[in-house]
């Protein structure tokens, strides 16, 4: 086996000189009645030729597209090649986490600039390292502001926020008998403040919203903060499409006390949802009740600046079944893509690309409307999502539109009650106006056929 | 090699005005500006403006500043930091995989799933459990999810259950994830041998008594809803009353979760399942191979038995067969079930961290059957050099037999007040990570040592060396290895003003 460093004569010497006849031996602190006794009925070993093939039969089984339209929290984005190669650099991959900062300052003053970067795109003053993806970043926010909030036990939570991340909320709180989450419910695509003021009171500890929604549209955060802060809650932001920190105001600039969400679009493949990237950021007084890794600065014992963990003690491997969380590190990796991307993309980048996805979503949409068997179904402003209303056979025009190698939208009938027969469309930079057209003239031809 | 000694943030290199990334031409119409005023972004305070080669040099110089495994013995215990083959590398970005989309109909990513029902499979056999979910996206959110099926089968079998019983050896995961659901933590004593006490253990020097577990069941046979164990526990050593173990658990209705981290030992040798455990998570990250990334992404699989299959989280994968004649090879489909009324619901957002998946399937497939047997034997080989080398120069706390792992602690060089953080930052000067570092927190000054199989003699040889000369070093020169490291980028950092006065990200100033 290539990975082994397994000659004959190099395994004896070591047992020699360890004293015993054969590996065998060493096994006598697990108990004969408790060993396995036959083979592992896996199959057998293999070159990696061998395997490389295999596994390219085993994604080939997947369905490739040329163009996609699907979003819904996994965004495909366009990713320089600078970062690819660098990721791929032993240092940054085979490295563990930064226990000893003498020789991990590459990390520590990655993650520094990283957690500076999150606060300049949430508008909030302290992050972490990273969460593990944008709806358990949900379930750490919700359980911090309960903590934070001392004997408030309810946590509202938008309807308008993803469906998916709504699902790991509910698996998170269920532990909890004395908590509880009540959804808000929607008007016009946005978080109604009608029902939110209703549900408002002050057992209330924090409200969730979507920034942007699930739908794409833009939540009036200011709005709804100024709603939530005058019952004492929090307002935590939830963004499942980062890319919108490069077109819309930072969450903690308009009233957000927490932000969280899935920072994913900043450098990583949509991988069939994973590995992507969690984040929270929470306002400086909150700093001792947040979850997860933190680097701070500090100096040498010859003054020189440099990093390491720190906040320790709000720690599993300090504080056991009392710390803030039990999680420990997660997404590095993914952290560093989008800490990369970022610094490449550098805030003309950043906001220019937002800017074309919003430019592209609209122009899809207003494509889209013009085709008679598509329906606008709200108003609000949108980022680069949105949803419509499809009038036609779903299941044909779908078809119609894979077979054509284009990836359609979310059909939201199955995820959001109310959006029945509404397909969620997304466009980014990736989408060509040639690719819009192409998917206008199938869609056209569809309409046609059925009608 | 980085020969510079300083690169600063790169906040300090931004130049505005500079860009890294140019934009395509626009091909329609520029965006109306929908968004009401006050949500308008204008402005950002720390976003760089570098070009492209600034920003890599960057990261390149920064990269240098770490250690990795691919330089040299990382024998960081209880973390498994073994070979990354580039090989899962590849594998993992080819495209099917890479660009696949977790909201696409499930007839458009057929091998996913089709990996994911295979490597479940493999998990099955390996860990000799009943079911396996992939979704957890790390080992503490494997925990977790245990815990919470743990939680769900009591609730379901209406049984009032509120203590989690755990080793006081346990990695500190453990009860923070059994408080995280909702759970009270009762410590279990440890033996003279490491393994779990059944009896009371009375410490000699404060002569208080900790409970063992024999006495703990006793006196809280119905509220006990499980027992959160490792095995091979944190000092390496294997439970081997494992079987009673979960015998006692089960006999007051509690069920036996095990932490699988070490589970590097035990592949193609042991199987949790046949031993008692009623569920249990694996670190992909450890015993598989993929790259712990500077700390992460890692993928945290959990095993369960029949009983728990159930409350999994949803959606589960499932192959259906398709009917083919006499003596065809049998064509699958595979499809997701979302309709698992008694599911505790969701633990990751999709379907967990994919990628690490891909990466996971590519090394058992390429190691087979055997060759992640022999992994696990070489293992415990080179782990047993290292004890049998280290011996009479370093303290041993605990003799029993060591699996892949073992724990010495700094005992015979305190004489001369050289202790075990001395120990492990003077490995640095000698082109080393350390090891774990006082952990497991029952032994006083621990290091712990975990080679893996990836090791050669010749680099297991060049560890034991240093560990030697530095253990000279600390009859002779003792301030020495106060002083150390004195060959990284950075002597020891200040980390008690780091958390005194927390300064976590750069402000313009």
């Amino acid at each position: 086996m290539r990975y082994l460093p397994t000659a004959d004569a190099e395994d004896r010497a070591l047992l020699e000189a360890i004293g015993v006849r054969s590996a065998e031996d060493l096994l006598s602190g697990v108990p004969d009645r408790l060993r396995l006794k036959r083979p592992l009925d896996l199959p057998p070993t293999a070159s990696e030729l061998e395997v490389l093939r295999a596994m390219e039969r085993m994604s080939a089984l997947n369905k490739r597209f040329r163009t996609r339209f699907l979003g819904a929290g996994a965004y495909a984005h366009f990713c320089p090649s600078a970062v690819d190669a660098q990721i791929s650099r032993q240092e940054w991959f085979t490295a563990y986490t930064p226990y000893q900062p003498e020789i991990s300052q590459g990390t520590l003053q990655h993650i520094f600039e990283y957690q500076t970067l999150v606060c300049d795109l949430t508008g909030l003053e302290v992050t972490n390292a990273s969460l593990y993806d944008g709806g358990t970043a949900c379930v750490e926010a919700a359980l911090m502001a309960v903590r934070v909030q001392r004997k408030r036990t309810k946590v509202l939570v938008s309807e308008g926020l993803h469906p998916l991340y709504r699902e790991v909320l509910r698996s998170g709180f269920a532990s909890h008998e004395e908590l509880s989450l009540v959804d808000v419910k929607l008007a016009d695509g946005v978080t109604d403040p009608v029902d939110l003021a209703a549900k408002l009171d002050d057992t209330v500890a924090a409200v969730l919203v979507g920034y942007p929604n699930f739908l794409g549209h833009v939540e009036d955060l200011k709005a709804l903060s100024d709603l939530a802060h005058g019952k004492g809650a929090l307002l935590i932001s939830v963004t499942q499409e980062a890319m919108a920190f490069g077109w819309l105001e930072a969450p903690g600039k308009v009233g957000a006390d927490m932000a969280c969400g899935e920072a994913m679009s900043f450098g990583t493949m949509t991988s069939f949802g994973g590995p992507f990237l969690g984040f929270l950021a929470v306002k400086d007084a909150h700093k001792r009740e947040i979850p997860g890794r933190v680097v701070g600065q500090t100096t040498d014992l010859e003054g020189r600046t440099g990093y390491v963990l720190t906040l320790t003690a709000r720690e599993q491997h300090i504080k056991r079944d009392r710390a803030t969380s039990n999680i420990c590190s997660n997404q590095g990796l993914i952290a560093l893509r989008a800490n990369m991307w970022l610094q490449l993309a550098g805030p003309e980048g950043f906001k220019g690309l937002a800017a074309q996805n919003a430019a592209k979503a609209q122009y899809l949409r207003a494509r889209l409307l013009e085709l008679p068997d598509w329906e606008a179904v709200d108003d609000a402003p949108f980022f680069n999502e949105f949803p419509l209303r499809f009038t036609g056979d779903m299941k044909a025009m779908r078809a119609a539109l894979m077979d054509e190698g284009i990836l359609p939208g979310l059909d939201l009938t199955p995820h959001l009650p109310g959006y029945k027969n509404c397909v969620l469309w997304c466009a980014t930079e990736l989408n060509t106006r040639h690719q819009i057209e192409h998917l206008i003239e199938v869609l056209a031809r569809v309409a046609s056929v059925v009608g | 090699m980085n020969l510079r000694k300083r690169e600063p943030l790169i906040f300090e290199r931004s130049v505005p005005g500079k860009v890294g990334l140019d934009l395509p031409v626009l091909d329609v119409p520029p965006a109306a500006d929908t968004r009401p005023d006050h949500l308008r972004r204008e402005s950002f305070d720390a976003l760089p403006s570098c070009s492209e080669p600034e920003v890599i040099r960057h990261f390149t110089r920064l990269s240098q500043w770490n250690y990795g495994m691919d330089q040299g013995m990382y024998p960081l215990g209880s973390c498994t930091m073994k070979h990354n083959p580039r090989l899962n590398e590849r594998v993992a970005s080819l495209p099917g995989f890479a660009d696949s989309h977790p909201m696409a109909d499930e007839g458009l990513v057929q091998g996913n799933l089709a990996l994911i029902f295979t490597l479940q499979e493999w998990l099955k056999e390996i860990t000799g459990l009943a079911a396996v979910t992939l979704q957890p996206s790390a080992g503490a959110a494997g925990e977790l999810t245990g815990v919470q099926l743990i939680r769900a089968y009591h609730v379901a079998n209406g049984r009032k259950r509120k203590v989690i019983l755990i080793p006081d050896s346990a990695h500190g995961t453990n009860p923070a994830t059994a408080a995280m659901a909702g759970y009270e933590v009762l410590d279990v004593a440890s033996a003279a041998d490491g393994t779990v006490s059944f009896e009371d253990v009375t410490d000699p020097v404060s002569g208080k008594v900790k409970q063992g577990l024999t006495s703990l069941l006793a006196e809280h046979h119905d509220e006990v809803a499980g027992l959160m164990v490792t095995n091979p526990n944190t000092l390496g050593i294997f439970e081997h009353r494992i079987d009673a173990i979960c015998k006692a658990i089960h006999d007051v209705g509690g069920l036996v979760y095990m932490d699988g981290a070490n589970m590097n030992a035990l592949v193609g040798v042991a199987r949790p399942g046949d031993f008692g455990v009623d569920v249990m998570h694996m670190n992909l990250h450890k015993t598989m191979s993929t790259p712990h990334g500077g700390g992460g992404p890692g993928a945290g699989p959990v095993a369960c038995t029949k009983a728990l299959e159930p409350f999994l989280p949803r959606p589960v994968v499932v192959r259906d067969t398709v009917k083919v004649g006499e003596g065809e090879v049998p064509q699958h489909t595979y499809r997701w079930d979302w309709d698992r009324p008694k599911s505790i619901g969701k633990v990751h957002t999709f379907f967990g961290n994919f990628g690490m998946l891909v990466r996971a399937m590519t090394y058992c497939l390429s190691h087979g059957g055997d060759g992640l047997r022999d992994a696990t034997l070489r293992a415990i080989v080179n782990a047993n050099y290292i004890r049998r080398q280290l011996l009479g120069v370093y303290n041993l706390p605990i003799e029993s037999p060591t699996m892949h792992e073992v724990v010495f602690n700094d005992a015979i060089q305190a004489r001369n007040d050289v202790h075990t953080l001395d120990i492990a930052k003077r490995l640095i000067d000698y082109g080393f990570h350390p090891p774990t570092i006082y952990f497991p927190m029952v032994v006083s000054g621990a290091l712990m040592i975990e080679p893996t199989e990836s090791e050669s003699r010749e680099e297991l040889d060049a560890f034991v060396d240093a560990m030697k000369a530095i253990a000279k070093e600390a009859e002779e020169n003792p301030d020495l290895l106060h002083q150390a490291p004195v060959t990284a980028p950075l002597r020891r950092l200040d980390e008690t003003t780091a958390a005194r006065k927390p300064v976590l990200r750069w402000t313009k100033g």
